[in-house]
């Protein structure tokens, strides 16, 4: 019943956003006014610094940065960063959090955790080419006997030619979804990254490749490219690891990656109207790598999403729908009876969220938000002799309400509460603290 | 006049021809392929597992003159005995009964040296309490134990050798004087025969129709794969907690044991003449055999967790032989604590005196808490009749030698 409340107030939300949003046109228009006076000083700038530094090109990079939607928060975090920045072809970043987790029914299970700590350097040889790498550590310490990761998160150098394409090689994030390529604290609602964006979608999602992104204009942008995808061989039918995220059990991420079967993607956006982005992508390649014996080499990974973000005034409105496929699973899961978790040959999942800025001044921004969730990571499987299979997993639902707080423009404190419908006893308050710069 | 490309093809061809020769000596550790005849293997084997091969099958290094280590780990019966003794017969005059079963030496070839792990549990080693940490130290005991080959002494083991029809053959692949030091010429022919294990793929064949099955080139049958089913099922059979079923994270085929030790308080078996004096126990892991463990109570009746390839090729199971029929041990795995009376004798006061091949002090080191194990009198078997009967079936697909 909460669900449907919530449910319903989620879609209110959508509906009368148009609304705010005409409300807002004219606050829109000045700020908009205003941008573009800000982006004539930086030009002006730039200018100047290139007359200057004439035989060593030296600009600065983060006015030089891809652009992002002007509908995310840590692209406005990125875009006034540089102005404190000295010029440099190289640039460090850096992002964050420390999570607290406290399921309400069992207080024992309450946890707190340095979840991530990533420290990324941009270094740009020139206007047109540049190597971008992020190094991760997870759960704050890394070592044999503890549960800490450490992780290159991306690592690759893209150019971009005088046709305005732009190519890059090694291992980057997909352009999948709202998340993935935006998972700075800063950048998402909630303690904790939405469950579609990582169960379904397997956030943060890195292949190693090749891929190309370019312009269709009137606000069309599209990315495509040949990477490494999933590796089957990994699956552990007698571990819960598939049921939690099924492509998050097979990833490679770049890690000595098996590369017979590569994958393709494609990733379509459009950005049209301001404060509006709607965009879909598709994934697919096979993932068994003609392994010598093994029973799922014509298996076929396969992932497509569609997603839309609207930001009128203080309204922050997204929806995302994926759906994943791992096709040809029959003989591997037979070899898998009796285990608890054989590949799933579909899951899906979507969600809604609504956030709006209730109170804001020079140093503090308050956002509430809420958010309903449904996803299913054993939606079907493919079919076994009777009575050897496992029941398909239901649609968990997942109702987030809560706040981030903004503090400048780089730090956010958040807490929400979460409610889950078929498994009440991961119901929890959670508390975090995360910064991006 | 140089021809720079004639040299440079001169040169390759010589890498090739090398790299054809090296080929040919090879037999490394990778192991080739199976092969269909014995004479097409043994040209791939190293010169020590040529003589390993022979070795093996060399009855005349044993005081009886008619045993051999083929003679307990036959090629024939997937390199385990082929009679159905409990324990089986040595000595000068192949008379004097051993005291555990001799186990298959199939797929030996990955157990780990015995060690203990982070948290405790004690893994790996040859023989059943995993006293030896390599093939070739667990070669040793049988040319010696008096209820085995039953030599004198390792010089008598030495002097048979040399007199052996492959002595040329020890001489040229060890060294001339190789017989003249005693521990030398034995270390080596013990190290033969551990190569001969490593690198005749008739030990490790993995073809058996499970193998297939994981390669998803045969299907299994309706009660074969139920029985796999049940065989993986944690709330079921249970088995593969410690007969591993699916490949290993290398993607290497299972080999139906994760090298552990178990205690499972297996029935005492009076075929084993040495269980006539009532104060005999062999407690595994703890001794009589193995000796630097001893003061470890809590280890006390444990054995190493053998593979279950070819389990159904064995005429005996468990350390001491105790059971002659496969469907029996899967019963006793699931009706020994729900109906002891059909396992254990009874005491004089009525009651089921069970684990009795363990002295009572030990008996709690028996595992009563996995499933199947963690049941009481009165309560269901974790398996009925007709899914043991699954389950046996099951375990017929792992006998080696499967031709679709």
């Amino acid at each position: 019943m909460k669900q449907r409340i919530l449910s319903a107030a989620l879609a209110a939300a959508f509906l009368a956003a148009p609304a705010a949003a005409l409300a807002q046109d004219t606050d829109l228009a000045k700020r908009v006014e205003q941008l573009a006076a800000e982006l004539e000083k930086v030009k002006a700038e730039l200018a100047a610094q290139r007359a200057q530094a004439a035989a060593a090109p030296a600009q600065p990079v983060q006015a030089a940065q891809p652009v992002q939607p002007a509908v995310t928060a840590p692209a406005a975090a990125a875009a006034a960063a540089p102005a404190a920045a000295l010029a440099s072809d190289t640039v460090f970043s850096g992002y964050g959090e420390v999570n607290y987790n406290h399921p309400v029914r069992n207080a024992s299970g309450a946890q707190t955790d340095l979840r991530r700590a990533v420290i990324g350097i941009q270094h740009r040889f020139d206007e047109k080419t540049k190597v971008v790498a992020e190094f991760e550590w997870e759960h704050a310490i890394a070592s044999a006997e503890d549960s800490g990761e450490s992780a290159i998160e991306q690592m690759y150098v893209e150019r971009e030619f005088n046709n305005g394409l732009r190519g890059k090689a090694g291992l980057f994030l997909m352009p999948v979804g709202l998340l993935n390529q935006n998972h700075e604290p800063t950048a998402y609602y909630g303690v904790e990254r939405n469950f579609v964006e990582t169960a379904i979608i397997p956030t943060t999602w890195r292949e190693a490749g090749i891929g190309l992104s370019g312009e269709f204009g009137d606000g069309f942008t599209w990315d495509t490219g040949l990477t490494t995808g999933f590796d089957l061989t990994k699956w552990d039918p007698a571990s819960g690891e598939g049921r939690e995220s099924p492509l998050g059990a097979i990833h490679q991420e770049g890690q000595l990656a098996k590369s017979r079967n590569l994958a393709v993607h494609g990733a379509l956006n459009w950005r049209g109207v301001p404060g509006l982005l709607v965009g879909g992508s598709v994934f697919t390649g096979e993932a068994g790598h003609k392994t010598p014996d093994f029973a799922g080499n014509d298996a076929r990974v396969t992932m497509a999403e569609l997603h839309t973000r609207y930001t009128p005034g203080a309204w922050d409105l997204s929806a995302l729908w994926a759906y994943g496929r791992i096709s040809n699973t029959e003989a591997l899961n037979a070899t898998f009876v009796g285990n608890p978790t054989p590949v799933p040959s579909s899951f899906a999942g979507w969600y809604l969220q609504a956030a709006y800025k209730l109170w804001q001044n020079a140093d503090y921004a308050l956002t509430p938000f809420a958010r309903f969730e449904s996803f299913n990571t054993a939606r079907t499987y493919a079919q076994v002799p009777a009575g050897l299979g496992v029941p398909t997993a239901p649609y968990e639902r997942v109702g987030t309400v809560g706040a981030n707080l903004m503090i400048g423009q780089g730090v956010v404190l958040k807490a929400d509460y979460q409610k889950f419908r078929e498994d009440k006893t991961l119901d929890r308050v959670n508390l975090g603290v995360g910064f991006a710069y | 006049m140089s021809h720079p490309s004639s040299r440079r093809a001169a040169l390759l061809l010589g890498i090739l021809i090398s790299a054809a020769l090296a080929a040919c000596g090879g037999g490394g550790d990778g192991g080739p392929a199976p092969a269909t005849s014995t004479d097409a293997v043994e040209t791939s084997f190293s010169p020590s597992a040529a003589l390993g091969a022979k070795i093996y099958s060399d009855v005349s290094l044993s005081a009886s003159g008619r045993q051999s280590c083929a003679t307990c780990h036959s090629p024939d019966n997937a390199h385990g005995p082929t009679n159905d003794f409990a324990v089986q017969l040595g000595g000068p005059n192949g008379d004097v009964p051993g005291f555990r079963a001799s186990p298959s030496l199939r797929y030996m070839q990955r157990t780990p040296a015995f060690h203990f792990e982070a948290d405790g549990t004690p893994v790996g080693g040859f023989d059943r309490d995993g006293r030896a940490r390599t093939l070739e130290e667990q070669a040793e005991r049988p040319f010696v134990a008096p209820h085995e080959m039953a030599n004198a002494s390792k010089a008598d083991v030495v002097a048979k050798l040399k007199q052996a029809a492959y002595a040329a053959q020890f001489r040229a692949t060890f060294g001339d004087n190789i017989f003249d030091n005693v521990d030398q010429a034995f270390n080596r022919a013990t190290f033969a025969l551990q190569q001969f294990e490593n690198e005749d793929p008739r030990f490790h064949p993995f073809d058996s129709k499970y193998d297939a099955f994981l390669a998803g080139k045969a299907k299994l049958a309706d009660a074969e794969l139920r029985g796999l089913a049940l065989f993986n099922d944690p709330n079921k059979g249970n088995c593969a907690a410690c007969h591993t079923s699916a490949r290993g994270a290398d993607g290497s085929a299972p080999l139906f044991t994760d090298f552990s030790y178990d205690n499972l308080g297996v029935p005492r078996n009076a075929r084993i003449p040495a269980t006539l004096d009532a104060a005999y126990f062999d407690l595994g892991l703890c001794g009589p055999d193995r000796t630097d463990l001893a003061a470890r109570t809590d280890l006390c009746g444990a054995f190493k967790v053998p593979t279950l390839r070819n389990v159904a090729t064995r005429k005996v199971f468990f350390h001491n032989g105790a059971f002659t029929n496969l469907t029996d041990v899967v019963r006793f795995y699931v009706t020994r604590d729900t109906n002891p009376e059909r396992w254990y004798p009874l005491n004089a006061d009525g009651t089921v005196d069970k684990f009795n091949d363990l002295p009572p002090a030990m008996r709690k080191n028996v595992n009563t808490t996995e499933v199947p194990y963690n049941r009481q009198p009165g309560m269901a078997p974790a398996l009925d009749e007709a899914e043991i009967a699954d389950l046996v079936q099951f375990l017929g697909t792992l006998t080696d030698g499967y031709r679709p």
